[in-house]
């Protein structure tokens, strides 16, 4: 046989099969009508094959009735299996386009969908192993296609009211549409159990790309899931600490929308420190507070460790004094003077050699306090509690004043620790989410606190703009990923590589063609396992606004991040300037003022209004 | 046909009680005019009655529980008011309720009556400043003036005082009540002066304390707002609204 011969007789053979194919496909005409449209449909949605098998499985009960009244009516099975033929016939004889589509709807959209599903399967993977499509960078339009598709779904699916709630009935989250799932199920909704957004998780994204809008959603619900579990028994009252690393006016805006969502969530009432509340960080336990006043001084090592040293004895003389812990900024600022200590101190004779020891060094311990203090400003001085509220969002100026935020970064993260670790019944579910992290990130070794944090029932949420905004040392920036129980949120950022390689990977067949002349390629070739990604960096990289990776145990969801609408109760712009901090009142608090030079009515207003109780 | 315009002859004593105080306050319900005059509900519903027969006065079902009466034009000549004639507006009754609710509170107690004070409505304030008050100005709901030589009685130790009250029955931000406080309280002219006036640095402030009677729900934030005006908060008092200071099914 020639080689002309053979390539005339497998373009028959080709030719035969197609006949065969359109044979059957004009013999079981209702069947490929189905299937085309399925297959057009799920093209234009995005959809997996999965969702084409699911709702073959959901005309199950349109088949059982039908078969059920054909055997009624004919007494036989028969009738419905020849439903084929007697819709052609209809179509033959009478032209009776509607009645041959009544009598063969019932078995043709259940087998026409599972040919669909069949058929849209075998596309996708010829396309993922590279082999089909008329050339190889077929396979490249056709995902990018696809990911539109996908994309533009997820987008009408949170675009429809009502369509994504913030928690389901069961209680688990929902972030969003989902766009492509990968080593994940394929689901309409990115749905996460409850328990996970109480759990260490990670947020990283650049600005602009929706990250906020994915932190309000996470605590929102973290809010409302817990409220929930409060009212039903299973856990104390939820606790939310937000530390807003950036500062300035957006953080403003930011507090005041989160107030309002938070609110909508069911949260009572949401301080904003410094702004409106304030903590007292002389509420620490007397050793906490030693060394949170100690850390509050920026000090070095080498030969600046002798001072160090000697400004600790100091502070600890100044806090243990046998008086009781100082309960103010002035009151321990008083007590850094050779006099009171001497005066606290006398009769203690150990004591009193380190408090003569430290004398020459006293004055500079207390002029860096003053100064430290000073530029705290008064948010740490008290007085209130974590307990004042259901959440606390807490502006430190990380953008304008590194060194104050550090600090105060601090001394909010010991006051929360403290306050966690003390006996109290019942345990709060509590989560601290610090935003805009790489402000801080210096003096706040958040890891340590990442990784004791879970036995203490805290859950801590760290969001950057980038993998290197996590912390100053890639060690310590593994450390807190590996330890993200809850998951990763990875939003559009120029180097996902590292969390992506976390993400693992998983096996994809790599097929390669052969080139046979100008743009023919031959239909042989040979196919490989190769392991890529589970997640795309690529994809990653090219995120729109409001779309996030969820990575959590090696697989990936690509989601459509659903927007919270908050009601409208807009700070006006005077609230961002820093006004007196003040205490979440309570109702008996609320009805006595400072001390007032006018003259008392408080006798005459109780008699005409009472008092409150 | 003209309607006949009635003389100040025609009124009671029971009218020249009401009808000046129903001018300043917009309007009342029924049950708080009985609390007013010291009525039976049927005595206060036949008065009403009568008032809207002499066109003094129309009365209506404006909001669940008793019915509104507010004046007409004729009623407010009659008391030498130079309002403007409107309908309470619906979106102001559980507001108009809790500020009348006050002013009774108020003027039960001896210590008001024997002091001589006077009740000086947000209407009168409004109409003083001849709808100049722009969206930047604050009115406060009324202003209670306490006379330096009372008639009656002992004056009070706060004799001379003039009082800025404000009834809050839903809370506003904790920015926008601390911005009212502070402009209350450090406003030095009357209302419907020249600009330059309202506000002279150095001058003795015109209200010397700002009375918050508040419902449960706005507590926290004036209490908060009145921390976040610092020394200024002094001069803040805050008490529960009146029981009676709701609208049925409004609390």
């Amino acid at each position: 046989m020639t080689r002309r011969t053979g390539a005339v007789l497998r373009a028959a053979a080709r030719l035969g099969c197609a006949a065969a194919v359109l044979a059957v496909a004009i013999g079981l005409l209702p069947v490929a009508l189905v299937a085309a449209i399925g297959v057009a449909v799920a093209w234009r949605q995005g959809w997996r094959p999965t969702r084409l098998y699911r709702a073959a499985a959901w005309c199950l009960p349109m088949v059982t009735v039908w078969l059920l009244a054909t055997v009624l009516a004919r007494h036989s099975l028969w009738p419905a299996a020849d439903a084929a033929r007697f819709a052609w016939l209809a179509i033959w004889r009478h032209g009776g386009y509607l009645a041959a589509a009544v009598q063969s709807g019932p078995a043709a959209i259940p087998l026409g969908l599972l040919v669909a599903g069949w058929a849209w399967s075998r596309r996708l993977a010829s396309m993922a192993a590279g082999a089909g499509g008329r050339s190889p960078a077929a396979v490249v339009s056709f995902d990018a296609r696809q990911w539109r598709h996908q994309v533009r779904a997820a987008r009408a699916r949170i675009a429809a009211p009502g369509a994504v709630p913030l928690l389901t009935a069961r209680g688990d989250f929902v972030a969003g549409a989902v766009i492509r799932a990968v080593g994940h199920p394929q689901a309409t909704l990115t749905r996460l159990p409850a328990d996970r957004i109480r759990s260490h998780q990670i947020v990283i994204g650049g600005t602009g790309t929706g990250k906020s809008t994915l932190l309000l959603r996470l605590w929102a619900a973290f809010m409302a899931a817990g409220l929930a579990r409060h009212a039903a028994g299973l856990a104390g009252p939820p606790l939310l600490v937000v530390l807003d690393c950036k500062g300035g006016a957006d953080a403003r805006r930011l507090a005041d929308r989160t107030r309002r969502v938070l609110r909508e969530a069911g949260a009572r009432n949401v301080a904003v420190w410094p702004d409106a509340a304030s903590l007292s960080l002389w509420d620490l336990p007397p050793g906490q507070l030693v060394s949170t006043l100690v850390d509050l001084v920026e000090h070095g090592t080498g030969g600046a460790a002798y001072y160090t040293d000697v400004m600790e004895a100091v502070v600890s003389l100044a806090v243990g004094a046998p008086a009781g812990p100082p309960a103010s900024t002035a009151n321990f600022l008083a007590r850094l003077e050779p006099g009171w200590l001497e005066t606290a101190y006398a009769g203690l004779p150990e004591q009193l050699l380190i408090v003569r020891s430290a004398a020459r060094q006293l004055p500079d311990i207390a002029l860096r306090y003053r100064a430290v203090f000073r530029r705290l400003g008064p948010g740490l001085d008290g007085p209130g509690d974590l307990d004042d509220a259901d959440a606390w969002y807490c502006i430190l100026e990380g953008t304008a004043e590194v060194a104050v935020a550090e600090a105060q970064a601090r001394a909010l993260v010991d006051l929360l620790a403290s306050y966690v670790t003390a006996a109290r019944r019942p345990t709060r579910q509590v989560l601290l989410a610090v935003d805009e992290f790489s402000a801080v990130a210096r003096r706040l070794p958040i890891w340590q606190l990442f990784e004791r944090a879970r036995s203490l029932g805290l859950a801590v949420q760290i969001s950057a703009q980038s993998w290197h905004g996590l912390a100053a040392r890639e060690d310590d920036r593994y450390r807190l990923a590996t330890t993200a129980e809850g998951g990763i949120w990875l939003l559009r950022t120029p180097y996902p590589e590292p969390v992506v390689a976390l993400a693992g990977q998983h096996f994809a067949v790599d097929t390669t063609r052969q080139l046979t002349g100008w743009l023919r390629w031959a239909r042989t070739g040979t196919s490989r396992l190769r392991q890529v990604p589970v997640a795309d960096p690529e994809l990653v990289r090219a995120l729109d606004t409001g779309q996030a990776a969820y990575l959590y145990r090696g697989g990936v969801t690509f989601t459509q991040v659903k927007r919270l609408v908050a009601g409208p109760a807009a700070l006006p712009a005077q609230t961002a300037a820093r006004a007196e901090p003040v205490r979440v009142p309570t109702a008996a608090a609320a009805a006595a003022p400072a001390a007032s030079p006018l003259p008392a009515v408080t006798a005459f207003l109780d008699e005409a209004f009472g008092s409150w109780p | 046909m003209i309607p006949a315009v009635p003389g100040p002859a025609a009124l009671s004593d029971q009218d020249s009680t009401a009808l000046p105080f129903l001018a300043d306050m917009y309007g009342l319900q029924v049950d708080q005019l009985a609390a007013l005059l010291g009525l039976t509900s049927r005595q206060s519903r036949a008065l009403v009655a009568r008032w809207v027969s002499q066109k003094l006065a129309e009365s209506g079902t404006l909001s669940p529980g008793p019915a509104w009466v507010w004046l007409t034009r004729a009623g407010l000549r009659a008391v030498g008011a130079r309002y403007q004639t409107a309908a309470p507006a619906l979106p102001r009754l559980a507001h108009l309720r809790a500020v009348v609710a006050v002013r009774l509170a108020l003027e039960s107690v001896s210590t008001y009556q024997n002091a001589g004070a006077h009740w000086r409505s947000e209407r009168h304030l409004r109409a003083r400043s001849g709808g100049r008050v722009g969206g930047r100005d604050h009115l406060p709901d009324a202003e209670v003036h306490w006379p330096d030589a009372p008639s009656p009685g002992p004056a009070p130790s706060w004799a001379g005082e003039c009082w800025a009250i404000e009834a809050e029955l839903t809370p506003k931000t904790v920015a926008r009540t601390a911005a009212i406080m502070r402009e209350v309280l450090t406003r030095t002219g009357d209302y419907g002066c020249p600009a330059a006036q309202a506000r002279v640095p150095g001058a003795p402030p015109r209200h010397a304390r700002v009375v918050y009677l508040c419902s449960p729900a706005a507590l926290g934030t004036v209490a908060r707002a009145r921390d976040v005006i610092g020394s200024l908060g002094a001069r803040v008092e805050i008490r529960p609204l009146p029981a009676g200071a709701y609208l049925a099914s409004a609390r």
